[in-house]
C-alpha cells in the first residue's frame, strides 16, 4: 500500500466508484492473479457446467437427428421453448452492450470496472442466442437460405419477413460486440503477456495482444477506435431487440400484434441483462475481493437502472393490456384479458407479474440497493421472470387465437428442458473459462479511472 | 488457309461413331431401358382382362391415371365406386356417379379402403394350426374328396358362417354347396346388423321389405335415432337427396330425436336428445297424435289410444307437437324414419305413420331385401350357437367377418369355435377368429377380387379387381366353389354365373362389358307396393307404450351400442386413416369412450377421460368417459369395434371391446345397466378441445346469435363487404394465359353434416400422413382439411354448427409475408402455394395463420414405410419430408392437370376441376372453380347474400367463402 491510496471524503453521500485502490503495479498483479492459478471452487463449477453442456449437446443431437418433433411444439403452438430461449438470451446480451457502450458515450465513469464482465456476458449470451434459431428450424441444414447470398437459383430471402433481418441484426450485433470486447481487451492482454508466468502463456497472450506496446500513438488510435465501436454498438442495443420484437409484432396474432413491442422488448432486454449481470458480478466481486473496484456505488447504480427499466416494463405490460381492451376487438380482448391471466398459463402470468413488476420496487430503499443478498435474489427472480414473460408472450398467445377449434396447449419435453438448462450450462462453461484465462476486470480502464479521479480531486471535478 | 466445313477442329457429327449409333442415342437408350425395365415389375394387373371405366383402352400409359368401376360391400350392401389407378396400383377411391347408392360420393369407409389394401399387417400366408402351409394343401383339405370323409356324404357335420351377403354369385354357390351337402347349414352374422327392420316389415306388410326414402320430395323428415345422412347403406344418396331438397324453397324441415348427437342431428331444425325410452315415448305419442288427426282419416289405421296417458316432459311435448304438426301439414310429403337398430315396434310405428301420411309410395318406397336369407331367424347367430352346442358339428367354414371378436357377450362363440375340430377361416387378418380356427386362408381385398353384390335397393353391382392379389388372397366364392367340388377362379365363377343368369340377353358379351365398365347392371329392382296389415300396429303400439312407461330405477343407466364412425364394427380397426379420423361429433381419435351427457357426468362426478365402470347383467368393463353436450341423459353410448386382440399392429389395444356387454336378445341397447366412476383417468386424443365460439359467431360462422327467424334470407342481415378497406386495388386478373382463371371455393354450411368423408378423401388424395395417438395428444394431427364443430346454447340442448376448415387461400395471405425464404407464395391464378423444397421450417407461417390450417412435419413421417405401404401414395403429389410445412393446395395437381388439358386444347379457360373433398362430399356442400370462368358457379355463390369470409375483419380476403346456415322459422 504505497502512495496511491485515495483519501476518502468524510461523509460520502454515495459510495465512490473506487476506493482503497493500490497503485498500478500492485493492482495489475492482484487482478491478473486469478488468471495464473484457478481459484478454489473453479474446477467443481467447471465440471458441473460441463455436464450441463453435454446435456445441451445431447438435446441438440436429438433435435438434429430426429426432428423438431422431439420438442413439445405443436400446431397451434409452433414456437415455444426454442424461441423463448432465443429471445431471453439475446435480451440478456443487451445489458452488456448497454453498460459498455451506452454508458461510455454518456461518460459514466462507473462502467469502467464492470464493463468487461458485462461484455463477456453479452458475447456468451449471443453464442446461445444464435444457436437457438438454427436449432429451431425444421431443416436446419438449410439455415443459410435466410441470408442474402448469391445463390445459383437466383432466389433471395423474403425481405418482408422479419427473420432475415433477425439474422442480419444478430450477426451484426455479434460481430460488433466481439470486436468491441476484443479491442477493449488488447491492452490488458498485453499486461497479461508481460506478467504471465512461463513462456507458453506469454506467447499465447502475446499473440492475442497483437503486439500492443502501450505507446502514446497506440493509445490514441485505441481510444478513437473504441469510441467508434461504442458508437456503432449503441444503436444496436436499440435496433437488435427492436427487430427481434418484430418477429412478433408484424404478425396478426393477438398478444403479438402490437406496436408497443420494440421499446417494450428493448427495455425488457436491458432489464433481464442487468438482472443476470448482478447474478454474475456479485459472486465475482465477493470471490475475488473486488469490493474496492466494484463498489457499492456500482450496486446502487445497477439497482437504480433495474428500478427504472422495471417500472418502464410494468408500464408496457399495462399499455399492452389497455391497448387490447381499448381496441374493442373480441379476440384481442380475449387473448390479453382472459387467456393471459386466466388461461392455461395463468399461474405463470401471475408468477411473472410478481417477479418482474413487484421485485424492482424493493430498490426504492437505498439499504436494499446495496445489500448483496437482496440484489442477488432480485436478480434471480427477474432473470427467471423475464424468461416467463417471453414464454407467456410467445407460447401463451399461440395457445388460443382466432378459431376456438384450433386451440391447444404446449407441454415441454425433456429435450426442451435439456436445451434450456444446457444453454445455461454452456453459458457458465464459457463464463468460467473467461474468468480463468482472460483479465475480467479492465485493468487499463480501472487504472485510467483512478488517475482521472485523482486528477479530479486535485483540480476539482470537471464540469 | 480458309477454314472450311471439313477443316474445323471439331466437325459436325464428330461425336457420331462411324457405325451409325450416335453416342448420345446409345446412352439415351441405355438409360431408357434401365428405367423401363422396372416398369413391368410395378404393374400388378390381374391375370384376367379388366376393363377401364370409360375409354375401354387397356393400354397403360405411364403417368396417366386410369379409372375402373367396382363396388364395396358393407354388411351385404354395395356402394358403387370408381377407383383411380396409377400404373396398376389403385391409389384413390371415388363414388360411382351412375350407382344409386353413391351418385358420385364416397363415404369415410370407402375413401379409406385403399389404405387397407396395402396394409402391411394383412395376413400373408395360409396357416394350419398356426403353422404355415400351402394354399393347395388347405384347399385340398376342404375339397369334397377329403371333406366328405369328415362331414359325411350329406354334410351333416358341415356348417358355414358368412357375413350377410346380397351377392347373386355367392347365393348361387351357397346353393351349389347345399346341393353337394344337403344336410349342411348356413349362418349369417354381422354385429351391427339388426333383424328388427325386416321383422317389422314382415309383421306390417307380410314380407321382408326394406324402406327406401326419396328425400328429394320430402318437405318434412322426422328421424328417430336414425343417422340417415351419415351412416347406413344408402346414406350417401340420402345426404345428396336431402341437400338437393334443401336447396329448393320452401325449406325442408328436419326433426331429429336421437340418443347421441350425429351428423344428421347437426343439420336438424329441431333436435331432441332422447334415450331409448324417450324415443319409444315420442314415437308412441306421435303415432296417436297423427292417427287422431282428421287429415289422416282417409288412411286411418287402428292404434292403441292409451298413449295419451303417457307423461311427456315439456321438451318432449313440444317436439312431438311440432313434429306431428309439420308431418300433418306435409302429408304425403312428410316421412318418418326409424333408425336401423331400433326395436321392431319402432319400425312398425314408422311404417304405420308413413302409411297414414300417405308417404308410402311417395317419399318412402319399399323393395324386397336383396340379402340372402333375409330375416330368417334360423340363420342367425343364436341358431348357430345352439347348433354348435349340440356337438354335431365337425367342420365350420367361416367366410370373412370376425365372429370371435364381435359375438355378443352371452354367446360364447370364441370358445365354441375353438372347440370345433376343423375350422376354416377366410379372412384378411390374422385376427381373433383366425387364431381360434384350424385353417386360415388370407382373403382378397375387394380391390383384388372379382365378384358381385347388390345395393340396398337391389341394384346389382360388379366387383372388379384393380390389382392382382398382393398376398394370394381368395374370395368367398372361390372357397365355396372348392367346397362344392368345382374349384375355379373368381373371375371364371362370375363369368359363368353371369352367363347362366343372363342367358336370355342377346349379346351377352356386350352386356358383360357394359356391366363391368359401369360397375353395375341398371334397373334391376322395381319397388313393391305395400299395404299395412290391420292387426299389426296395435300390438306394436302397445309394446311401445310399455317400453315408454318403463321408469328408470334410480342409479341405473341404459347403454346404447353404436357403430364406430371410424372403424365400423372393428373391420377397419387396422386402418390408420380411420383410427385417426376425428369422430364427426366428439372429435375423438384412436379410442372409443362411454359418451355421457353433461348432466349424467355431473351426477356421476366424472369428467372426460375419467375411467368409468359400466356393468350390464354380470358383465362389466372399464372405459374412459367422454362428456358430449347434446347427449341424452341417463344413457351412455358405446362404440363397438375397438379393443381388438388379434395380430393387427395398429388395431391391437386401441380402445375397449364393448361387445361383452351386448346380448343376442338386445344387441344394440341394454336397458338398466349400472355405471360408476373408478377414480382412474386417461388422456383421450381429442382434436378439438373447445366447443364454444366465445362471442365470435358472426366472425367465424357468419351468424349473429340468436339466428334470425327467417326462411330464405341470410341469418345476418348486414350486407357483407367483399373486401376490406385497402390502399391498393388488387391487380385485375389477366384475360388470357396463366392467371386467367382465379380459383376459389365456396362451402355451404347449410349442407355440411360434418360426416368427414372429405377429411379422408383429402388424406388419400394428398398423401397426408398419420401421426398416431401420441401425435394427436400433442396436437400434431396432419389433416389438411378438418371439420370444426361448435356448440351454442345450453349444454343440455345445444345447437350445433360444423365448419370444414382448410387453407383459405387468402388473397392477402398472412403466411406469405412472414416466410423468410419465400417458401409460401401466391400464384397468378390465386392459389396460396407451398414450396416444399424451399421450406426451411421456421413455422412462422403457422403462427401467423389465423385459421391454423398449416401442418408441420415434426418427424419424417414417411421414413419407415414398407414398399407395399408406399404403393398407396398418389404419384401426383409430393411426399413431404421432415421439417417442412404443408397445407391444403386446392388439389393443385388436379388444377394443373386440367389446365394442361385446356392448354393443349387451346381453350381460354380451364375446364371444370373437382377437388378431392368436393368430389366425395355426399351433400355437395363444396363448390370449387374459377371465379373468372364463364357461368362460374363459384362466382355466383360467392356473391350470394349468405356468403361470408371467415374472420373477414382480419383483412385476409380468403378465396374460400362460406355460405351461412339457414334456420327454419319456428322449428
Amino acid at each position: 500500500m504505497t502512495g496511491g491510496v485515495l483519501p476518502m471524503p468524510a461523509e460520502p453521500p454515495v459510495a465512490p466508484v473506487m476506493h482503497d485502490v493500490p497503485d498500478d503495479g500492485v493492482l495489475t498483479t492482484q487482478l491478473l492473479a486469478p488468471n495464473w492459478t484457478p481459484s478454489r471452487g473453479w474446477w467443481p463449477l467447471f465440471l458441473i457446467s460441463g455436464a450441463f453442456t453435454v446435456l445441451f449437446v445431447v438435446g441438440m443431437t436429438v433435435t438434429f437427428t430426429r426432428g423438431i418433433g422431439s420438442w413439445g411444439n405443436n400446431i397451434p403452438v409452433a414456437w415455444a421453448y426454442g424461441i423463448t430461449d432465443f429471445v431471453w438470451w439475446i435480451g440478456i446480451g443487451h445489458a452488456g452492450t448497454f453498460i459498455s457502450a451506452f454508458l461510455l458515450l454518456l461518460n459514466q465513469r462507473w462502467r469502467a470496472s464492470v464493463n468487461r464482465l458485462a461484455e463477456a456476458m453479452t458475447i456468451f449470451a449471443l453464442v446461445n442466442a444464435s444457436l437457438f434459431p438454427i436449432l429451431h428450424l425444421g431443416r436446419p441444414w438449410f439455415f443459410y437460405w435466410l441470408m442474402p447470398y448469391p445463390a445459383t437459383t437466383g432466389v433471395w430471402p423474403n425481405f418482408k419477413s422479419s427473420l432475415p433481418w433477425d439474422v442480419a441484426a444478430i450477426s451484426t450485433y455479434f460481430t460488433v460486440s466481439l470486436l468491441f470486447w476484443y479491442l477493449g481487451l488488447v491492452p490488458d492482454l498485453a499486461s497479461a503477456r508481460d506478467q504471465a508466468p512461463g513462456l507458453l502463456r506469454r506467447r499465447i497472450y502475446g499473440i492475442f495482444a497483437l503486439g500492443w506496446r502501450g505507446r502514446a500513438v497506440e493509445w490514441q488510435h485505441y481510444r478513437v477506435a473504441y469510441g467508434l465501436l461504442a458508437g456503432l454498438a449503441t444503436p444496436l442495443v436499440i435496433s437488435v431487440h427492436s427487430i427481434v420484437s418484430l418477429d412478433f409484432s408484424i404478425t396478426q396474432l393477438p398478444g403479438w400484434h402490437s406496436t408497443i413491442f420494440p421499446p417494450y422488448f428493448v427495455v425488457g432486454a436491458i432489464y433481464s441483462g442487468l438482472a443476470m449481470l448482478l447474478m454474475l458480478m456479485l459472486p465475482v466481486r465477493r470471490i475475488f475481493g473486488l469490493e474496492q473496484i466494484i463498489t457499492e456505488k456500482h450496486l446502487d447504480n445497477i439497482a437504480k437502472l433495474i428500478l427504472v427499466t422495471g417500472t418502464m416494463l410494468a408500464y408496457s405490460y399495462i399499455c399492452e393490456m389497455f391497448g387490447a381492451w381499448y381496441s374493442g376487438e373480441t379476440v384481442e380482448r380475449y387473448s390479453m384479458l382472459i387467456n393471459r391471466p386466466f388461461g392455461p398459463y395463468g399461474v405463470l402470468f401471475w408468477a411473472m407479474t410478481l417477479m418482474n413488476v413487484v421485485t424492482p420496487h424493493l430498490f426504492w430503499w437505498k439499504r436494499l440497493r446495496v445489500d448483496t443478498v437482496v440484489l442477488f435474489i432480485a436478480g434471480l427472480l427477474i432473470w427467471v421472470g423475464m424468461w416467463l414473460e417471453r414464454f407467456i408472450i410467445i407460447a401463451g398467445s399461440l395457445t388460443r387465437d382466432f378459431l376456438p377449434s384450433s386451440w391447444g396447449v404446449f407441454a415441454p419435453t425433456w429435450v426442451d428442458w435439456s436445451l434450456l438448462l444446457g444453454s445455461i450450462g454452456l453459458f457458465s462453461l464459457l463464463f468460467l473459462t473467461f474468468l480463468r484465462w482472460v483479465p475480467f476486470v479492465p485493468l487499463s480502464e480501472v487504472k485510467r479511472l483512478r488517475y482521472e479521479l485523482q486528477r479530479d480531486q486535485i483540480a476539482g471535478p470537471r464540469a | 488457309m480458309t477454314p472450311g466445313a471439313d477443316n474445323r477442329e471439331f466437325p459436325e457429327g464428330a461425336a457420331i461413331r462411324p457405325d451409325g449409333m450416335p453416342r448420345r442415342d446409345f446412352v439415351k437408350l441405355l438409360g431408357a431401358s434401365i428405367a423401363l425395365a422396372g416398369l413391368d415389375g410395378c404393374i400388378r394387373e390381374p391375370d384376367q382382362k379388366i376393363l377401364p371405366y370409360i375409354d375401354g383402352n387397356n393400354g397403360v400409359i405411364p403417368g396417366v391415371a386410369q379409372h375402373y368401376a367396382t363396388s364395396m360391400t358393407i354388411d351385404g350392401f354395395a356402394t358403387g365406386l370408381i377407383v383411380e389407378s396409377h400404373e396398376g396400383r389403385p391409389t384413390k377411391i371415388e363414388g360411382n356417379p351412375d350407382h344409386p347408392a353413391s351418385l358420385g360420393a364416397a363415404g369415410v369407409f370407402e375413401q379409406a379402403a385403399v389404405l387397407q389394401l396395402y396394409d402391411p399387417h394383412r395376413a400373408r400366408r395360409v396357416t394350419a394350426g398356426g403353422r404355415a402351409t400351402t394354399s393347395q394343401a388347405a384347399l385340398a383339405a376342404f375339397a369334397p374328396a377329403a371333406l366328405a370323409n369328415r362331414v359325411g356324404a350329406t354334410g351333416a357335420g358341415l356348417r358355414l358362417l358368412l357375413e350377410p351377403t346380397s351377392s347373386p354369385l355367392t347365393s348361387a354357390w351357397l346353393d351349389r354347396v347345399r346341393e353337394r351337402y344337403p344336410s349342411s347349414r348356413v349362418y349369417f352374422h354381422a354385429p351391427l346388423q339388426s333383424a328388427a327392420q325386416l321383422d317389422a316389415s314382415r309383421q306390417t306388410f307380410g314380407a321382408p321389405l326394406l324402406p327406401r326414402y326419396d328425400f328429394t320430395q320430402a318437405d318434412v323428415v322426422v328421424a328417430l335415432d336414425a343417422d340417415l345422412l351419415a351412416s347406413g347403406p344408402f346414406h350417401l344418396r340420402y345426404a345428396r337427396d336431402f341437400s338437393t331438397r334443401r336447396q329448393r324453397p320452401p325449406r325442408a324441415e328436419l326433426y331429429v330425436a336421437e340418443c347421441s348427437p350425429s351428423p344428421t342431428g347437426n343439420v336438424a331444425d329441431n333436435r331432441l336428445a332422447a334415450s331409448p325410452t324417450v324415443i319409444a315415448r315420442l314415437l308412441a305419442s306421435l303415432l296417436s297424435t297423427v292417427a287422431a288427426d282428421p287429415r289422416t282419416a282417409a288412411r286411418a289405421i287402428a292404434v292403441d289410444h292409451s298413449a295419451s296417458t303417457l307423461a311427456l316432459s315439456e321438451a318432449e311435448k313440444a317436439w312431438v307437437s311440432s313434429a306431428a304438426g309439420a308431418l300433418l301439414r306435409a302429408g304425403a310429403r312428410g316421412v318418418v324414419v326409424a333408425g336401423e337398430r331400433l326395436p321392431v315396434e319402432c319400425h312398425v310405428a314408422a311404417h304405420a305413420l308413413n302409411a297414414m301420411l300417405g308417404a308410402a309410395g311417395q317419399t318412402v318406397v319399399y323393395n324386397a331385401s336383396p340379402i340372402v336369407g333375409a330375416g330368417e331367424p334360423s340363420h342367425d347367430i343364436m341358431a348357430l350357437q345352439a347348433d354348435l352346442a349340440s356337438g354335431d358339428v365337425d367342420t365350420l367354414v367361416i367366410l370373412q367377418g370376425n365372429p370371435c371378436y364381435a359375438a355378443p357377450g352371452n354367446v360364447p362363440l370364441a370358445t365354441q369355435i375353438k372347440a370345433i375340430r376343423n375350422t376354416l377361416y377366410l379372412g384378411m387378418y390374422d385376427n381373433e377368429t383366425a387364431r381360434a380356427s384350424t385353417w386360415h386362408i388370407p382373403a382378397a381385398h375387394f380391390l383384388e377380387a372379382w365378384g358381385d353384390s347388390c345395393a340396398c335397393d337391389g341394384t346389382e353391382s360388379m366387383v372388379q379387381p384393380l390389382i392382382a392379389p398382393l398376398y394370394d388372397g381368395r374370395t368367398n366364392d372361390e372357397i365355396l366353389s372348392v367346397l362344392a367340388g368345382a374349384p375355379d377362379t373368381a373371375h371364371a365363377l362370375l363369368r359363368q354365373n353371369w352367363q347362366r343368369r343372363y342367358s336370355h340377353v342377346g349379346d351377352i358379351g356386350a352386356a358383360w362389358t357394359d356391366a363391368i365398365q359401369r360397375g353395375l347392371v341398371m334397373g334391376t329392382q322395381p319397388p313393391v307396393t305395400t299395404n299395412v296389415r290391420a292387426d299389426a300396429v296395435v300390438p306394436a303400439h302397445r309394446a311401445l307404450i310399455a317400453s315408454a312407461q318403463a321408469a328408470p330405477s334410480a342409479g341405473t343407466i341404459d347403454a346404447v351400442f353404436a357403430p364406430s364412425r371410424a372403424v365400423y364394427d372393428g373391420r377397419f380397426a387396422d386402418n390408420a386413416w380411420l383410427q385417426e379420423l376425428p369422430d364427426p361429433i366428439t372429435k375423438l381419435t384412436w379410442d372409443n369412450a362411454a359418451l355421457l351427457s353433461p348432466r349424467s357426468a355431473q351426477q356421476l362426478g366424472v369428467t372426460s377421460g375419467d375411467v368409468v365402470e359400466v356393468s350390464v347383467g354380470n358383465q362389466s368393463l372399464r372405459i374412459p368417459a367422454l362428456v358430449v353436450p347434446g347427449h341424452a341423459d341417463g344413457v351412455t353410448s358405446l362404440a363397438i369395434g375397438y379393443g381388438r386382440t388379434g395380430a393387427e399392429a395398429i388395431a391391437r389395444g386401441v380402445g375397449v371391446n364393448v361387445n361383452a356387454l351386448r346380448t343376442s336378445v338386445a344387441p344394440h341397447a341394454a336397458i338398466g345397466g349400472r355405471i360408476r366412476g373408478t377414480g382412474d383417468h386417461v388422456e383421450l386424443a381429442v382434436t378439438q378441445g373447445h366447443w364454444t365460439l366465445e362471442g365470435r359467431e358472426d366472425s367465424v360462422l357468419g351468424i349473429t346469435p340468436p339466428p334470425a327467424p327467417s326462411d330464405t334470407t341470410p341469418a345476418s342481415s348486414q350486407p357483407r363487404k367483399r373486401r376490406p378497406l385497402t390502399l391498393y386495388e388488387p391487380p385485375a386478373p389477366s384475360s388470357a394465359g396463366f392467371g386467367a382463371d382465379q380459383w376459389a371455393m365456396v362451402i355451404d354450411l347449410d349442407q355440411c353434416t360434418g360426416c368427414s368423408a372429405c377429411v379422408v378423401a383429402c388424406q388419400a388424395e394428398n398423401n397426408v400422413p398419420v401421426v398416431g395417438k401420441d401425435g394427436v395428444l400433442a396436437s400434431r394431427e396432419m389433416h389438411w382439411l378438418r371439420i370444426d364443430r361448435y356448440l351454442s346454447g345450453p349444454p343440455e340442448t345445444p345447437s350445433f354448427d360444423t365448419q370444414p376448415m382448410l387453407c383459405q387461400h387468402c388473397e392477402k395471405a398472412p403466411c406469405e409475408y412472414v416466410c423468410p425464404v419465400d417458401a409460401t407464395v401466391h400464384s397468378d391464378d390465386g392459389l396460396n402455394e407451398m414450396v416444399y423444397n424451399r421450406c426451411v421450417g421456421t413455422r412462422f407461417c403457422s403462427n401467423n395463420c389465423p385459421y391454423k390450417v398449416r401442418r408441420f412435419n415434426w418427424f419424417d413421417y414417411n421414413d419407415e414405410l414398407t414398399p407395399v405401404e408406399q404403393m398407396v401414395k398418389n404419384p401426383q403429389v409430393t411426399v413431404r419430408e421432415r421439417g417442412v410445412m404443408e397445407k391444403c393446395t386446392f388439389c393443385v395437381q388436379r388444377v394443373r392437370h386440367a389446365q394442361r388439358d385446356a392448354d393443349l386444347a387451346g381453350a381460354p379457360h380451364t375446364g371444370p376441376v373437382q377437388t378431392a373433398c368436393q368430389q366425395t362430399c355426399p351433400s355437395q356442400a363444396i363448390v370449387f372453380g374459377s371465379l373468372t370462368a364463364p357461368d362460374s358457379e363459384v362466382a355466383k355463390l360467392s356473391n350470394d347474400p349468405r356468403a361470408f369470409s371467415a374472420l373477414a375483419e382480419e383483412g385476409t380476403v380468403p378465396r374460400v367463402r362460406y355460405l351461412s346456415r339457414k334456420r327454419n322459422a319456428g322449428a
